[in-house]
């Protein structure tokens, strides 16, 4: 009973306990998984993030003109699990702390992560194909030297060609 | 005497939770938001309560079972209008990571009418926060 008397009287003197959020500042814990974030200027559309996606969130698909590759993440069917980002190559996809999702049911189906690869045309024989990101050949080579710079603006089969020559 | 109870009840809607086929993830969130006293959801006037006649704002959980189906919906039915929906987490919402299972006949907004949605696996008790106070944004227009 006294020991109860005593933390009774030493919470009279704290502050509440109560996290202010509606009305005030709350906290973000590091590393905390949140809503996904789509960087289209990294992304070379492997497809590894749809591959690996637990809740079938992501999709990535040519556009009706065939004019590039559309991204689309769905934030109602993402888990949070954070294995797009572990295993995307460029780290073109990252999960932010942001995690408020509350929204109407309007709003349902919009509420999505977008992005658009466009196609760039190949140096040697013009066929479009998806852009070689720098993070790419960041994570390839060490240094980037000239010889690669140009082999980057080059679709698969004229890079073969080059090489061989 | 109607208008006055209307203004009164604007500030304490009831909270229902209803558990269709959850993993419970979301519904320790839901508890934590209610019981601990970090994410005290009852001083926006908010309080859970034990009976489904009680309720004005429903909350719920999990994708909707081919087994709890019947119950769930027999459950929202005896909840009075005017009523707020809340999906709470991603199952409700689209069936998460159970979609297209033969074990589920949600989204849940087939056979229920949904307001607002907390998408999450499971949302964090701010994002419930937040989603509470949608949902009584909406009920004071229905009352």
């Amino acid at each position: 009973m006294s020991s109860f008397l005593k933390i009774a009287l030493r919470n009279l003197f704290k502050s509440p306990t109560t996290d202010p959020y509606p009305f005030g500042e709350t906290f973000v814990p590091k590393g905390l998984r949140g809503k996904a974030k789509y960087n289209a200027g990294a992304c070379i559309a492997c497809r590894m993030c749809e591959h690996v996606c637990a809740g079938g969130a992501i999709q990535i698909r040519e556009v009706a003109d065939k004019s590039g590759l559309e991204f689309i993440l769905w934030h109602n069917t993402c888990t949070f699990c954070g294995l797009c980002e572990y295993y995307c190559p460029t780290k073109a996809i990252r999960l932010t702390e942001d995690y408020h999702t509350a929204h109407r049911q309007e709003d349902k189906y919009r509420y999505v992560e977008k992005g658009f690869i466009k196609y760039v045309n190949c140096a040697g024989c013009g066929t479009p194909m998806v852009p070689i990101s720098p993070e790419l050949l960041q994570r390839a080579y060490e240094n980037v030297n000239k010889e690669i710079e140009i082999l980057r603006h080059l679709c698969p089969k004229c890079r073969q060609k080059r090489a061989l020559r | 005497m109607k208008k006055i109870l209307q203004k009164i009840a604007k500030k304490s809607p009831w909270l229902y939770r209803i558990n269709a086929g959850s993993c419970n993830g979301c519904d320790v969130e839901l508890a934590t938001t209610a019981c601990i006293p970090r994410y005290d959801v009852e001083r926006l006037g908010c309080k859970y309560c034990g009976s489904p006649k009680h309720a004005d704002i429903v909350l719920i959980t999990g994708p909707l079972t081919a087994r709890v189906k019947e119950k769930v919906l027999r459950l929202y039915e005896e909840i009075p209008e005017p009523k707020v929906t809340v999906a709470i987490g991603v199952c409700p919402i689209s069936g998460g990571v159970f979609r297209d299972s033969y074990a589920i006949t949600g989204p849940i907004d087939n056979f229920i009418p949904v307001d607002v949605n907390v998408p999450g696996c499971p949302p964090r008790p701010q994002a419930i926060i937040d989603g509470i106070i949608e949902a009584i944004k909406i009920w004071e227009t229905r009352l």
